[in-house]
């Protein structure tokens, strides 16, 4: 029949295994002309978390969309977002503003299903990824690697409500299907916003990234900032971010989300894991890239300290977030002290996790000490991680497991110390048990 | 608006082989919805978790969606479909829209794209009267579908917010002191309108010229349009092979879901369903032909009439008493602009 719209030239079109895709659909470059740089050069600031990752968000010419909820202590990533947006009288992009996370979590699957070569960031904590959790399961097993999830750490159980950082949110997500990686300061927190969409809409990947840190220690608290210009983040995503080869909605004539029977759906979740365990290859290479590129760390399985090349240390500590700077503060001390050789690495690949580089890392440790710092039922949602990636040594080291910085209390110098004298004592042969809390320097 | 005869030729998106029900009305509208959407306009469609869902995009057995045997080579005719929860269907179509406009505003998208989704009544009025009334207050420029079968049918009849009182449903069947459903319908028209849609209609293919030109009406609105679509169910209102424009028809003449269409700064009128009982026929007619109401009227063996059941005189009168304020809130609502 007839278009409404007028005669319209042929466009081209391309088979390929999820339907149609029209090339000429979407002018990308059109896209990029409409961003309006936010950094032209390479500055300096002070800045807190939020911040940080609103910013690395709007640096990109390929988020025209910010779909937002607030929540503490996350707010500050969508606040940031719009004003920026409203600073700039003649910028296409968007803020939207949906009525629940749950409906923010929706929109992010239409958006990046709508058009699969821009990215679709937000950001959320504790109850509000609750909230999302019946599509960020679906998200995760969707192959759209261009929704990002920014989940500013906050405890998810409101029995008691406490809204400090901790990251019993992002580790009830474990099997939400996304790529967590947990940054550490500002900078950590920029550059890892940066590379995560490299990661996901990897064509090997293509599965949702969920950039993480902690709340109020991180999301609110100010430190040095570097900021890259625009055109080098954009310059650098072309390095690894292509069009994709599989058809969005607008672009396309395919179908999302069909429904499988169980014969089926094997092959659909061994592909979402395949695509998942790939990370472990490419996440290395993504890193050393953006080192290389801009200077500073780029994305790696964890940070580690104090292990020596032949890897072996008498105690080992295994944890995460901005807390482990204060362990890292007073290794050496105690190592002196104590006559221990004392090495220590904090997670950044939370999922997948990094079996078996973790287990390379530790086997020569004589004793394990992970510090836990969500509610779990067992002995620490890293513990069994850690037991997990340890269990195929012939001799595997000896596991504690503790639990110190509940509800995003500080885990103090005197914490740290009672934490690793509680180690030391199963170094020395001590039975110790499965597990143990600790709190502003005591054992409780 | 385009003539009924010349949109009846037209390809529909929605092709044969869906595993719906025979009889289902979903795939009568979701046919007529496809004809009228072969406008030249690409079109994309988001579909909650319903009937019209798990029985036309199962893998790899059946899709029952595409136009065409064949992609097509003009991209206006091209098809896309996008399923996710039960509740997410107006928030997906949502996020499609204002993709495709923030492209269209960077001139990075030179055709039109519509958007449309389509839900149940369990999706759209229960767990996600959230995700509708907002996308409506958003004032997103969708054509929001939802197919009233009046239960959860997908997941064994049960109820549903849109339930007839007295019904039979699997969870809230009729038993000794248990007379069905007791709890009134949610006034879902008068919800749409107060959320701010630009168009609001309940209208089932059973008025065939009406149904299609709301369809397109609510494609080309400049805001919200959201449309009921009354949808007998074989499987759950239990009636006989071939009734179900019958039953769609004598529904709405009888006022159990009158057809209503209304824009915003135009108001509305209820077609085909005289405001006056005496007017249209009586509702024992429309509930007799389905055994969820057989609880409540049987056959007059003399007059060959539908009438209560011994003991449901007092029920049936309440239904009846029902159903015409939900004709006179009807009625009311048309005088709204």
């Amino acid at each position: 029949m007839s278009t409404l719209q007028g005669p319209r030239a042929p466009m081209s079109h391309v088979t390929t295994p999820a339907g149609e895709r029209y090339d000429g659909a979407i002018d990308l470059s059109k896209v990029r002309a409409a961003h309006h740089a936010l950094y032209e050069a390479r500055e300096e600031m002070t800045a807190d978390g939020n911040t940080a990752a609103a910013l690395a968000t709007l640096q990109m010419w390929q988020c025209v969309i910010f779909a937002g909820f607030p929540i503490t202590p996350s707010t500050k990533y969508i606040e940031t977002i719009a004003s920026k947006i409203a600073a700039d009288p003649t910028t296409k992009k968007k803020v939207k503003l949906l009525e629940a996370e749950h409906a923010v979590a929706d929109y992010l699957v239409g958006a990046a299903a709508a058009c699969r070569d821009l990215i679709f960031p937000t950001a959320t904590s504790s109850v509000g990824l609750d909230h999302m959790t019946e599509t960020t399961r679906s998200l995760g097993a969707s192959g759209l690697g261009n929704v990002m999830i920014v989940n500013v750490y906050r405890a998810t159980a409101n029995f008691p409500l406490c809204i400090e950082g901790d990251p019993s949110d992002a580790l009830a997500h474990r099997d939400d299907g996304f790529i967590q990686i947990c940054a550490r300061g500002k900078q950590q927190i920029y550059d890892t916003v940066v590379q995560a969409p490299c990661l996901g809409m990897h064509p090997e990947v293509m599965t949702p990234t969920m950039p993480g840190y902690y709340g109020i220690k991180d999301s609110h608290r100010n430190a040095r900032l570097v900021v890259e210009p625009d055109r080098e983040i954009a310059a650098f995503h072309d390095r690894w971010i292509r069009p994709s080869e599989l058809p969005g909605l607008i672009n396309g004539d395919t179908a999302f989300g069909n429904c499988v029977t169980s014969r089926h759906f094997q092959g659909f979740k061994i592909s979402q894991k395949q695509r998942m365990e790939r990370v472990l290859d490419v996440l290395p290479k993504l890193g050393a890239d953006f080192e290389n590129y801009f200077g500073r760390p780029g994305l790696a399985f964890f940070d580690a300290v104090g292990f020596p090349d032949d890897g072996e240390v008498d105690l080992a500590v295994l944890s995460m977030g901005p807390d482990f700077g204060t362990f890292e503060a007073i290794r050496e001390a105690y190592g002196k002290r104590t006559g221990l050789k004392v090495g220590g690495i904090a997670m950044r690949l939370l999922t997948p996790f990094p079996r078996d580089a973790v287990r390379h890392k530790l086997q020569r440790a004589k004793v394990v000490l992970v510090v836990n710092q969500a509610h779990h039922q067992g002995r620490g949602h890293l513990t069994l991680d850690v037991a997990d990636a340890l269990s195929d040594l012939e001799y595997a080291p000896r596991l504690v497991s503790a639990f110190a910085g509940l509800g995003g209390a500080d885990v103090s110098e005197p914490t740290w110390e009672r934490m690793l004298d509680f180690a030391r004592s199963a170094h020395e042969g001590t039975p110790v048990a499965p597990y143990a809390f600790f709190h502003e320097g005591s054992l409780l | 608006m385009s003539g009924y005869k010349e949109i009846a030729i037209r390809e529909s998106c929605f092709r044969p082989g869906s595993t719906l029900c025979p009889g289902c009305m979903e795939a009568i509208a979701l046919q007529n919805i496809g004809r009228v959407t072969d406008n030249g306009i690409k079109t994309v469609f988001s579909i909650g978790t319903s009937c019209a869902e798990v029985s036309t995009l199962f893998f790899p057995n059946v899709v029952a969606w595409g136009r065409g045997a064949a992609p097509s080579d003009d991209y206006a005719r091209s098809f896309a479909i996008l399923h996710n929860v039960f509740e997410s269907a107006p928030t997906l179509a949502e996020a499609v829209r204002d993709v495709a406009d923030v492209l269209a505003d960077m001139g990075a998208l030179e055709h039109p794209v519509q958007v449309l989704s389509s839900s149940g009544d369990g999706g759209a009025l229960s767990i996600g009267l959230r995700a509708l009334l907002h996308t409506i207050h958003r004032r997103a420029r969708v054509t929001l579908i939802v197919l009233v079968n009046e239960i959860f049918a997908n997941t064994g009849f049960q109820y549903s917010p849109a339930t007839t009182p007295f019904a039979d449903t699997s969870t809230t069947p009729n038993g000794p002191g248990h007379p069905g459903n007791i709890e009134p319908p949610l006034d879902y028209v008068h919800l749409c309108i107060a959320a701010g849609a630009a168009l609001v209609a309940q209208v089932s293919p059973a008025h065939g010229k009406l149904f299609v030109k709301t369809i397109e009406k609510g494609l080309s609105a400049d805001g919200t349009a959201v449309i009921f679509v009354p949808s007998p169910c074989i499987s759950g209102w239990k009636f006989e092979d071939g009734e179900t424009v019958k039953l769609a028809t004598l529904g709405a003449q009888a006022g159990a879901y009158p057809a209503f269409v209304w824009e915003r700064g135009k108001g509305g009128s209820v077609k085909d369903c005289a405001r006056e009982a005496i007017d249209r026929p009586p509702i024992e007619e429309f509930l007799g032909l389905q055994r969820r109401f057989y609880h409540m009227v049987q056959k007059d063996p003399v007059s060959g009439q539908f009438v209560a059941r011994t003991g449901r005189e007092q029920d049936l009168e309440k239904l009846r008493a029902w159903v015409q304020s939900n004709v006179e809130r009807l009625y009311r609502l048309a005088e709204l602009k």
